[in-house]
């Protein structure tokens, strides 16, 4: 594959799959300069991930693996060395985008984020419609394991969505 | 909120894209990443094997060159020879590995969990290795009539090196601690 060819199908993932880079971003980093850092670490594996593309599965399931296992990964690092300031001067590449977010939006993300690594990912997969088979393929796991995991953070998001309600923000 | 709901709430976010791309400084870093794609455990397995042929040669050269007939030295040669020769084969057995995991984040994990096992392993041999080399260089000098507090000087920085090297591993440890708990996170059920 000609680096053309491989740039060309980049812009074209990535044109077709930006909102599933976003959700993830947002689900796993929470200030702007993380949000930035962990874009950039999925799309250079995005990048380095399109000759190894064999076509056995959908790009979407493709990119979720590719970029969830990145953010994962991410986390970890995040928690070590994110407290200083040692993005600035970096260009950014991603601009948050000044359309008004639904507020029970935002409220969603913040309860993804209080879950852990695993459980964002999943709860990611859930909300995106992808079925057991798909996600027990992605994480690596049982389609019985993931039935589990869906239905105790099916009761916990449901739960704290109807406190959400009863105090009418 | 029902469940169905929330998935509503979720979807109409895929017509308000969240950020905006600065598609120039995407392609730089792109292109400045590609030149970084060599690993870390390539890197040092590579310098590992390269250092032990140089020095292992290096010495032999110059002890035959000498005919000092200082065994240690004679031995330490084919000791690092041999460190080269393991350092390969680990290499080789590594890499034939690499395929054996599949496309999935538990696969991926797996397969990070293998390499922080083989950089854990590797690196406390390479640690434990600095102490025959030590010994050997310290017994060559002796032998090769070189005062005793070079000798010492020379021991003290095989100390240091080994100090760091125990400083790598811990590194090692606790990054394939850290990816086994997010494996156990991942299985377990529930």
């Amino acid at each position: 594959m000609t680096q053309k060819e491989q740039k060309q199908i980049f812009e074209e993932w990535l044109s077709l799959h930006k909102a599933l880079i976003f959700k993830i971003v947002r689900a796993y980093a929470f200030t702007v300069t993380g949000q930035d850092d962990l874009f950039q670490e999925i799309i250079i594996q995005v990048w380095h991930s399109i000759r190894a593309f064999r076509r056995e599965s959908s790009v979407t399931t493709w990119l979720y693996r590719i970029s969830l296992n990145t953010a994962i990964k991410w986390t970890k690092k995040e928690q070590k060395h994110y407290q200083s300031e040692a993005f600035d001067g970096l260009q950014h590449i991603l601009q948050e985008s000044r359309i008004q977010t639904d507020e029970r939006l935002i409220w969603l993300y913040e309860e993804i984020y209080k879950l852990d690594e695993i459980d964002r990912s999943i709860t990611l997969l859930m909300l995106d419609g992808f079925s057991y088979k798909e996600m027990a393929s992605i994480l690596g796991i049982t389609e019985s394991n993931v039935g589990v995991k869906i239905n105790r953070i099916k009761k916990q998001l449901i739960s704290k969505s109807k406190k959400y309600d009863h105090h009418g923000i | 909120m029902e469940f169905e709901e929330l998935r509503k709430i979720w979807d109409a976010q895929d017509n308000q894209p969240l950020y905006a791309i600065n598609e120039k400084a995407m392609y730089n870093l792109i292109l400045s990443k590609k030149k970084q794609a060599h690993h870390i455990t390539n890197i040092s397995e590579l310098l590992l094997i390269f250092v032990n042929i140089g020095s292992g040669i290096l010495i032999l050269i110059l002890n035959l060159f000498k005919q000092s007939g200082n065994i240690s030295l004679y031995v330490l040669s084919a000791w690092m020879l041999g460190s080269a020769l393991y350092t390969l084969v680990r290499r080789i057995q590594r890499m034939k590995g690499d395929q054996q995991f599949d496309r999935s984040i538990s696969g991926d994990l797996s397969h990070a969990i293998s390499i922080a096992s083989y950089q854990v392993r590797i690196s406390q041999i390479m640690r434990w290795n600095i102490l025959p080399i030590a010994v050997l260089t310290f017994l060559g000098l002796l032998e090769g009539g070189k005062p005793i507090w070079i000798a010492l000087i020379v021991l003290l920085f095989f100390a240091l090196t080994y100090y760091a090297g125990g400083w790598e591993h811990n590194i090692y440890k606790k990054k394939k601690r850290e990816l086994e708990i997010l494996q156990k996170k991942l299985g377990n059920e529930g």
